[in-house]
C-alpha cells in the first residue's frame, strides 16, 4: 500500500514536472521564433503584392447560420480586405432567420446558374447561388444551402471556390485589412517546403471599438472572464503555437481564420462533418496525407504572430462552458480518430512529438487534475496531508502560471504592443494573478463535462454560442 | 513577525525536497517581481520612444522642408541656409537610431513630392552622410542590417554601388537576396535582371511577384532576351521567365516554350501550356493532342483550357473522345466546345450517360 502511494505521488510529480518543463521549452522557442519573424518582416513591402493581379487567387469561405444581426457589416468587412485577387463565398447554412433576404437587399444579389464540381459531398443547395449586380460587390458569392453544420458549409465553399487558396473563417470575426496579404506570405516565400496551411493570432475584440467593419481602438474589457481569456489567448498563441510552428508540429489552425492549399484540402476529403473539432481534425488529416505520400515531400503548417483576426469571446460562464466543452470533445475526437499517428515514427515530428504532447498535456490534463484533486480529497479525509508540502507545491504551480502569463504579456509588448493605454499594463499583471481562480476552474469543469458528454452523450453537437455582435459599437464587457 | 518565525521554524524542520521547493518559490517570486518591473520599464520605454520618435520626426520634417525651400532656384549650388541645415542634421543624427528616423522621414516626404524636390531629398541623403551609413550596413555581420542597407540604397536610387550590392547575389538569407534583386530591378529595370544568369539560389514566388510589379511600373514593352533564362537549370528562373513571357507577350521564344513541354517538372510543363495558350502558339497544339493520354492530369486540364480558346472543326474527334473523361473540368470543357462546334451532335449526346455529374454538366452547358 505504501509503495502504491509512493508510485502515485511520483507519477503526479513527474507529470507536473514534464508539463512545466514543456511550457518552458515551448516558451523559449516561441520567443526565438517571434524575434526571427519580426526581424524578417520589419522591412517587407506588402504594397507590391497587395495591388498585384499576378498574386495567387484566394477565396474567403465564411459559413453563416442565423447571423442576421450582423451579417451585412461582417460581409462588408470581408469585402474590404487589402488584396487584389480574391473572392468572398458566404455559405448560408440553412439559416432560419432573414440572413439571406438581408444579403439580397443590401448587396443587390440575383440568383445565378452555377456549375458546382461536387468533389466533397455536402447538403444540397436550398434556394440557390447568388451574385451581385453591383460591380462594387463583384467579389461576393452567396450560397444558400440546407443546414449541415459548419464543416458541411465549409465543404460547400471548397466545392464552389475556383481559386488556389481558401481562407476559412467565422463570419462574425473581424479580419484586419491586410490579413490575407500577411497570411499568404508563408505560402509564397518558401522554396523548398510546401506550405499546406497557415494561421495567425486570434485576438479578443470584446470592448474594442469597431466601426464599419474596422477595428478603431483596442480596449481591455472590464468583464473579468473576458480579461482572463485575453491572457489565455496570448499565452496559447504567442508562447505555444509559435513554438509548434518552429518545430513543424502544429496540429491546429484556429477555425476562426486559417488559410489552406485548396487542392490538398479537397484531396483529403475536406472538413469532417462528424466532429465538433473540425478545425483541428482537417489539419491533422492534411498532415497525415502529406506524411503518407510516397515521395515524402517537405511540407509545413505555418503560423505567424500577427494579430490578423479579432473575435468575440464568451462573456458569461454558460457560453464559455459550452464552448470549452466542445473544444474538449473536438480534441478527443481528433486524437482518437488519428490514434495511429501516436508514437509512430512514420509520421515524424507529428507522431513522436506533437501527438504525444497533445495526448498527455491537452487530452489527459483535466483528467489528471481531477484525479489529483480526488487523491488530495482522500488524503484530507484520512488526515494524511502534509500541509507544508501542499502549500509549497501549490505556490510553485501558481507562481509559475503567473510568471508564464507575464512573459506572454511581455512577448505581446515586444511584438505588436496592442494594449497601449496607460494603466493597462498593471491591469494585465493583476489579471495574471487572478486568472487561475476566475477561468481555470471553469475550464476544468468544461473539460470534465466534455469527457462525460463524449462518452455518455454522443448526440451532443455544437451547443449554442450567443453572440452580441461587434459591429459599430463598443461592447459593454 | 510570528508568522515569519513560524515559517523559518517550519523550514528548518523540513525535508530536503521541501527546502528545495521553498527555494524554488523564492526564485519564482524574485523572477515574477523582476519581470513585473521589467514590464513596467518596457511599457514606459515603448511609450517614451514613440513620443521621442514622433518629436524627432516632426523636427526632421521641418528641417527637410526648410532645406527644400532654402535653395536658390537659379543656382545648382547649395545655399548657405541649406549648408546650415545639413550641418544641423549631421550633428543631430550622431546615433544610428536618429539616423534611421531621419531616413524614414526623408522617405516619407519623398513619397509625397516629386520632380526636383524629390531629387533634392536624394541629394540631402548623400550630403548628410547617410549614404555612407547605408553602405556601412552592407558590411555588417547581421543579415537584417545588410538587407536594410540595400533597401535604403534602393529607395534613394544610389546606382553607383551596384557592385557592392551584387556581392550578396547568393547570400544565404533569402531576405538579403530579395533586397538585392529589388535594388537591381528598381534601379536598372530589365538590365537589372541580368542577375538571373548567375543566381544559384531559388527565387521565391513572393520575390518573383515583387520583381514583376516593379518592372510593370516602367511602361516599356522592350525587354531583355529571356530565351536563355527559359533554359536555366534554376527552376525558379524558368518560372519567372514564363511569367515575363506572358506579361510581355514574348512570342519570339516560342521554340523555347515548346521545348519546355518536355521539362522534367510537371509544374513547369503546365505553366508552359498556359503561356503557349496565352500566346496562341498553334504549333504546340498537335503535339499536345497526340500525346494527350501520356500527359499528367494537370497538363491535360491546362491543355483543355487551351483548346477552349483555339478549337476548330478538326478537333471534333478529339473532343468527342473526351466528353466522358472522368475528370470534371475536362468533361465540362469538352461538352462546352462540342456545343460550339456542333449543336446537333451536342444534343444527340444528352442521353449518352446516366452519370449524374454528366447530366449536371450537360444541362448547365445547354442552358448557358
Amino acid at each position: 500500500m505504501q509503495n502504491t502511494i509512493l508510485v502515485i505521488r511520483f507519477l503526479f510529480f513527474l507529470y507536473g514536472f514534464m508539463l512545466i518543463g514543456s511550457y518552458i521549452v515551448l516558451g523559449i522557442i516561441s520567443v526565438i521564433e517571434s524575434i526571427e519573424y519580426m526581424k524578417k518582416n520589419s522591412f517587407v513591402n506588402y504594397n507590391k503584392i497587395l495591388s498585384s493581379n499576378i498574386s495567387p487567387s484566394i477565396s474567403i469561405i465564411a459559413p453563416a447560420y442565423n447571423e442576421s444581426l450582423n451579417i451585412i457589416e461582417n460581409v462588408r468587412s470581408l469585402l474590404s480586405c487589402h488584396y487584389a485577387n480574391y473572392d468572398v463565398i458566404i455559405v448560408n447554412d440553412g439559416s432560419k432567420d432573414d440572413s439571406l433576404e438581408k444579403l439580397i437587399e443590401a448587396y443587390n444579389l440575383v440568383k445565378v446558374d452555377f456549375l458546382i464540381n461536387e468533389q466533397i459531398p455536402t447538403q444540397p443547395i436550398r434556394d440557390g447561388i447568388y451574385k451581385s449586380t453591383n460591380p462594387a460587390f463583384e467579389k461576393l458569392i452567396v450560397v444558400d444551402k440546407e443546414n449541415g453544420g459548419k464543416a458541411d458549409a465549409l465543404n460547400m465553399g471548397l466545392n464552389i471556390s475556383t481559386n488556389k487558396y481558401v481562407a476559412c473563417i467565422d463570419v462574425d470575426c473581424l479580419l484586419i485589412e491586410d490579413a490575407l496579404l500577411k497570411l499568404i506570405k508563408p505560402f509564397l516565400e518558401t522554396t523548398d517546403t510546401k506550405v499546406i496551411a497557415a494561421g495567425g493570432v486570434i485576438r479578443i475584440a470584446n470592448s474594442c471599438i469597431i466601426k464599419q467593419g474596422k477595428l478603431i481602438d483596442v480596449n481591455l474589457p472590464k468583464n473579468m472572464m473576458v480579461q482572463g481569456q485575453i491572457l489565455e489567448y496570448l499565452r496559447a498563441f504567442l508562447l505555444g503555437r509559435m513554438a509548434w510552428s518552429r518545430l513543424n508540429g502544429l496540429l491546429v489552425i484556429s477555425g476562426a481564420f486559417g488559410l489552406f492549399d485548396k487542392k490538398i484540402a479537397i484531396e483529403v476529403g475536406g472538413y469532417d462533418i462528424h466532429t465538433v473539432g473540425e478545425d483541428m481534425e482537417i489539419i491533422v488529416r492534411m498532415r497525415r496525407y502529406m506524411e503518407e505520400l510516397e515521395d515524402k515531400p517537405k511540407y509545413k503548417v505555418a503560423y505567424i504572430p500577427d494579430p490578423l483576426c479579432w473575435t468575440e469571446a464568451p462573456d458569461n460562464y454558460k457560453t464559455f462552458i459550452s464552448q470549452r466543452n466542445r473544444w474538449t470533445r473536438g480534441t478527443i475526437e481528433t486524437l482518437r480518430k488519428h490514434r495511429k499517428i501516436g508514437l509512430n515514427r512514420k509520421y515524424g515530428a507529428m507522431g513522436l512529438l506533437s501527438y504525444p504532447y497533445w495526448f498527455l498535456f491537452e487530452r489527459l490534463a483535466p483528467i489528471v487534475e481531477i484525479l489529483g484533486l480526488l487523491y488530495f480529497g482522500l488524503l484530507v479525509f484520512f488526515g494524511k496531508v502534509r500541509w507544508d508540502y501542499t502549500i509549497a507545491f501549490i505556490l510553485v504551480a501558481y507562481l509559475f502560471t503567473v510568471l508564464f502569463s507575464i512573459i506572454a504579456i511581455i512577448s505581446e509588448e515586444l511584438t505588436y504592443h496592442q494594449y497601449k493605454k496607460k494603466g493597462t499594463g498593471l491591469k494585465m499583471v493583476i489579471i495574471s494573478f487572478t486568472e487561475p481562480f476566475i477561468i481555470h476552474p471553469f475550464i476544468l469543469y468544461s473539460a470534465v463535462m466534455g469527457n462525460i458528454d463524449y462518452y455518455f452523450n454522443k448526440k451532443k453537437k455544437w451547443g449554442a454560442m450567443t453572440r452580441k455582435g461587434m459591429s459599430n459599437t463598443q461592447t459593454k464587457n | 513577525m510570528v508568522v515569519f518565525n513560524y515559517f523559518i521554524e517550519l523550514f528548518e524542520k523540513s525535508d530536503l525536497i521541501i527546502e528545495f521547493v521553498w527555494f524554488l518559490i523564492a526564485m519564482l517570486l524574485f523572477l515574477v517581481i523582476t519581470i513585473i518591473i521589467y514590464l513596467k520599464y518596457l511599457r514606459s520605454t515603448l511609450r517614451r520612444n514613440e513620443k521621442s520618435k514622433n518629436k524627432l520626426e516632426k523636427e526632421f520634417e521641418t528641417a527637410i522642408i526648410t532645406y527644400l525651400y532654402a535653395g536658390d532656384p537659379d543656382s545648382k549650388e547649395i545655399s548657405s541656409d541649406q549648408l546650415l541645415i545639413i550641418e544641423g542634421l549631421k550633428k543631430g543624427t550622431s546615433k544610428s537610431y536618429r539616423k534611421d528616423i531621419l531616413i524614414a522621414t526623408m522617405l516619407k516626404l519623398g513619397y509625397e513630392i516629386s520632380g526636383e524636390m524629390a531629387e533634392s531629398i536624394d541629394k540631402l541623403y548623400i550630403q548628410t552622410g547617410l549614404k555612407e551609413y547605408s553602405l556601412s550596413k552592407l558590411k555588417n555581420k547581421k543579415w537584417n542590417l545588410i538587407a536594410e542597407g540595400i533597401r535604403e540604397l534602393t529607395l534613394f536610387e544610389v546606382k553607383e554601388v551596384q557592385h557592392l550590392v551584387k556581392e550578396h547575389l547568393n547570400h544565404p538569407k533569402s531576405e538579403v537576396r530579395s533586397e538585392m534583386q529589388l535594388y537591381l530591378v528598381n534601379l536598372f529595370h530589365f538590365k537589372g535582371l541580368d542577375f538571373l544568369n548567375e543566381i544559384k539560389t531559388p527565387i521565391s514566388e513572393w520575390d518573383q511577384i515583387q520583381l514583376l510589379e516593379v518592372l510593370q511600373l516602367y511602361k516599356t514593352q522592350e525587354i531583355s532576351d529571356i530565351s536563355s533564362w527559359l533554359k536555366s537549370s534554376n527552376e525558379s528562373v524558368v518560372f519567372f521567365s514564363l511569367k515575363l513571357a506572358k506579361i510581355y507577350n514574348q512570342y519570339g521564344v516560342k521554340e523555347e516554350l515548346i521545348a519546355l513541354l518536355q521539362h522534367p517538372n510537371v509544374n513547369v510543363r503546365v505553366e508552359a501550356i498556359h503561356i503557349i495558350s496565352h500566346l496562341d502558339i498553334i504549333e504546340a497544339k498537335n503535339e499536345l493532342k497526340t500525346n494527350f493520354n501520356t500527359l499528367d492530369l494537370e497538363e491535360q486540364i491546362a491543355f483543355f483550357a487551351m483548346i477552349e480558346e483555339t478549337y476548330e472543326l478538326a478537333d471534333k474527334p478529339f473532343i468527342l473522345d473526351n466528353i466522358l473523361n472522368p475528370n470534371f473540368e475536362i468533361k465540362y470543357s469538352a461538352l462546352k466546345i462540342l456545343k460550339e462546334l456542333s449543336l446537333d451532335e451536342f444534343n444527340s449526346f444528352k442521353d449518352l450517360s446516366l452519370d449524374p455529374q454528366f447530366i449536371k454538366i450537360i444541362n448547365f452547358v445547354e442552358s448557358n
